[in-house]
């Protein structure tokens, strides 16, 4: 974990495209909103891979959007009964449903359907906000960080060596 | 583009998930090994033990080599096992965690085979079942002997016994009443005293009037004393009159008691001719009992299985309610080919069964038939049967709604029945040729089936050397051809069983000649300790009852005295009165005209 958050650190730190990092967060929401062993998962996974987006974000991301997923987990699957059960989206899911891909993809589970449902409400806000952040981190926060006397402190300890190791 | 484009990456994840699918290959068919026979274990509460499991890719499925399935109850038998099953699985309802097997084949399926060693689970068996079957087991022999004149006497409850008792309780009762109305009557000696104290009253002159009313009074206690006595006469006539009613009846009762015993033990214990149907539960009630048990046993073990329709529809409530973490629920949508959670859409199974091969042809095999909306329907066909020309059964396990119905028809033509054990006297069918049509149908718990079976060409041995056992043989020598229908109705787990077949009539028929001379002699010998019984109770109360008609009689006597006696004494004491009287009168007449006559002559 530790190895972790050093990658991050140093991403953040890089001339990494703050774009890069912040889609690579966007696209943890949708395997941590999701039960993990969904199918759609496996696309969501090789894209992360495919595209060159930061996979120590996309890692952290899955690792933090998982453990808010399953505090949410009751919202999300009441979300995807209230969809699959609408009465106007009947036909489209019965016609879904005769399609081995879809059945596959598990779109008539309640919390597949609920939580990549919250995850593309929020896979753009997601990009916007941490792209943001990271800018502004960079522009403003970055110099400022080094200088303070807990960071002074942790460049002594193991974190810092790990991320020197990494940064070198 | 370029810059957003890692190819490495691609190479990267084609790596782990090469090496994921890798491993699965490996480690499925072990995994899947230990989890049928953990889970099987479980479910059979005996060993289940797999040789091997393979994956197959082409088709993909899974290929079983040697199962066997432990019986819980007998250890060292196997439920059933076979050699090889071959499970076709489809791929993409698999990627969702559902097991759908598109066709199944089971090869050499074999029931209660041996084993080498136990297949018992290590944990304490209850010994309850245990006694059960003890007990059950110590039932049976009852029913293969039929019981002697002790026996029937000693197990029936007698109403010979019970009128005796009665008649016995009656009779002690009504002594007490006669005797306490007995007593207040007059003995001998005191009618003669009555008549001594009478005499004394009515002769010899009235002195005086004082010994006139002194005499009127003594008098007038008497006839008080008359009167309470003839009461006291009355009441015990009357005490009698009912005694005699009442132990007329009883010992009426008494009498008839024997014949109404043996029309009784005749009935119940099918000693006359009506009573054959009793004979054929006998004779097929422990092989159909054996069959219904097992069909019973597979059922209530498939049962929960297909049950889903009830469990189904509350799981899909609690579910609604408290969604699972991390997995949510599936929705299911009208569809050609729906998913349930497990399917085996086709399954051949070929058994090796009484001298050929049982071939079972299965469609839509699931615990989830709501969601696939088809019942599971089941054929089972014989081929090359050794003692059957042709068999068919055929079910269909209906739980799509609650309560679910299932129904098994069956048709069996050209049976050649050989050497089946009648169980009574040492008889057996050494050979029939039999037609057999059987519908069952269950709903929900409650079990309603039927079956009808003609015998035809039937000959019958027996080796019994007893009496009862030649006569059988003989009456069932004359018999070729019967039918047997018998019924279940009611609880699953407990039906009532009936048995019907005109070998009853038939069998009556030839028993009426063959068992006329037997029957006779057991009814005579019944009759004769019955009647015995009655004497018993009998033979010591009917002096008595002649002892009371024999007082009924004296009292009568007395009564008419102590009228007689009363009325006759009566009159003589007025008589003597008013003659008394006639002649006070008379004599005071005489002396008034003397008087007269004396004035008139001194005038003159």
């Amino acid at each position: 974990m530790l190895t972790l958050l050093a990658k991050l650190f140093k991403a953040l730190n890089s001339e990494s495209s703050p774009g890069q990092i912040a889609l690579a967060f966007s696209l943890a929401v949708i395997i941590g909103l999701t039960p993990f062993t969904s199918l759609h998962n496996i696309l969501v996974l090789l894209l992360a891979f495919i595209i060159r987006v930061n996979l120590s974000a996309f890692f952290l991301g899955v690792a933090v959007f998982s453990g808010i997923g399953y505090l949410i987990d009751p919202l999300s699957a009441s979300l995807g009964e209230t969809i699959l059960n609408n009465a106007s989206l009947y036909d489209s899911w019965t016609q879904l449903y005769q399609n081995d891909f879809w059945r596959m993809m598990a779109f008539n589970n309640t919390l597949v359907m609920g939580g990549f449902t919250l995850a593309l409400i929020a896979f753009i806000p997601v990009f916007i906000v941490s792209r943001m952040l990271i800018v502004m981190y960079r522009d403003k926060l970055l110099a400022w960080v080094n200088k303070l006397k807990i960071v002074q402190a942790l460049k002594a300890g193991k974190f810092y060596n790990i991320y020197q190791s990494l940064a070198n | 583009m370029k810059q957003w484009i890692r190819w490495s990456g691609l190479a990267g994840f084609m790596a782990v998930f090469g090496l994921i699918v890798a491993f699965f290959m490996l480690a499925a068919g072990p995994l899947i090994k230990s989890s049928i026979e953990y889970f099987g274990s479980e479910l059979a509460g005996a060993k289940v033990s797999l040789e091997e499991v393979n994956l197959q890719f082409s088709p993909f499925g899974i290929e079983m080599q040697q199962l066997q399935v432990a019986d819980a109850e007998q250890p060292m038998e196997n439920l059933l096992q076979f050699d090889t099953a071959v499970a076709e699985l489809e791929l993409a309802p698999l990627l969702l965690g559902k097991s759908i097997v598109r066709e199944l084949s089971v090869d050499n399926l074999q029931f209660n085979t041996p084993r080498t060693e136990s297949g018992a689970l290590e944990k304490v068996v209850e010994e309850e079942p245990e006694q059960e079957k003890t007990e059950t087991a110590a039932e049976e022999p009852s029913l293969a002997q039929l019981p002697s004149v002790d026996d029937i006497l000693a197990r029936e409850s007698l109403i010979t016994e019970q009128a005796g008792r009665e008649a016995q309780q009656a009779f002690a009762e009504r002594k007490q009443q006669i005797e306490q109305a007995a007593a207040a009557v007059p003995d001998a000696d005191a009618l003669a005293r009555y008549q001594r104290e009478l005499k004394a009253l009515t002769s010899g002159d009235i002195k005086s009037l004082d010994d006139f009313n002194q005499r009127k009074k003594k008098f007038e206690q008497l006839k008080k004393q008359f009167t309470q006595d003839k009461k006291a006469v009355a009441a015990a006539k009357q005490a009698i009159a009912e005694a005699r009613t009442d132990l007329s009846d009883k010992l009426s009762a008494l009498k008839a008691a024997p014949g109404q015993d043996l029309a009784s033990i005749q009935d119940k214990y099918q000693l006359n001719a009506s009573g054959a149907t009793n004979v054929t539960a006998l004779l097929f009630g422990d092989e159909a009992g054996q069959w219904a048990e097992k069909t019973l046993y597979w059922y209530e073990k498939i049962k929960p299985y297909l049950a889903s329709d009830e469990s189904d529809g509350n799981e899909s409530e609690a579910e609604e309610s408290q969604p699972q973490r991390g997995s949510g629920r599936f929705i299911h949508f009208p569809s050609d080919d729906p998913w349930p959670e497990f399917l085996i859409r086709k399954a051949h199974l070929s058994a090796p069964m009484l001298g050929g091969q049982m071939l079972i042809e299965a469609t839509d095999i699931t615990h989830q038939q709501a969601v696939l909306g088809r019942p599971t329907l089941v054929v089972v066909q014989g081929n090359a049967l050794t003692d059957i020309q042709d068999l068919t059964l055929e079910a269909t396990l209906d739980h799509r709604q609650a309560p679910g119905k299932d129904s098994v028809t069956l048709d069996m033509k050209d049976w050649n029945l050989k050497g089946v054990n009648l169980g009574v006297a040492g008889a057996e069918i050494e050979s029939a040729l039999v037609q057999v049509q059987g519908l069952a149908l269950v709903s929900g718990d409650q079990l309603q089936a039927k079956a009808d079976a003609q015998l035809g060409q039937t000959q019958f041995a027996g080796s019994g050397k007893t009496q009862f056992a030649k006569e059988m043989l003989r009456a069932l020598a004359s018999i070729d051809r019967f039918d047997i229908n018998a019924g279940a109705k009611g609880d699953i787990t407990s039906p009532e069983v009936t048995f019907g077949s005109d070998l009853d009539r038939k069998l009556n028929k030839a028993f009426k000649q063959r068992l006329k001379q037997k029957q006779g002699e057991l009814e005579d010998k019944l009759q004769a300790r019955l009647d015995d019984k009655m004497q018993s109770y009998l033979g010591d109360y009917a002096d008595d009852l002649k002892a009371l008609n024999q007082l009924d009689g004296s009292l009568d006597e007395k009564t008419q005295q102590l009228t007689d006696m009363a009325e006759k004494q009566l009159d003589d004491y007025q008589a003597q009165q008013k003659a008394k009287a006639d002649k006070e009168l008379k004599k005071k007449e005489k002396e008034l005209e003397n008087k007269l006559n004396d004035k008139l002559k001194s005038f003159f």
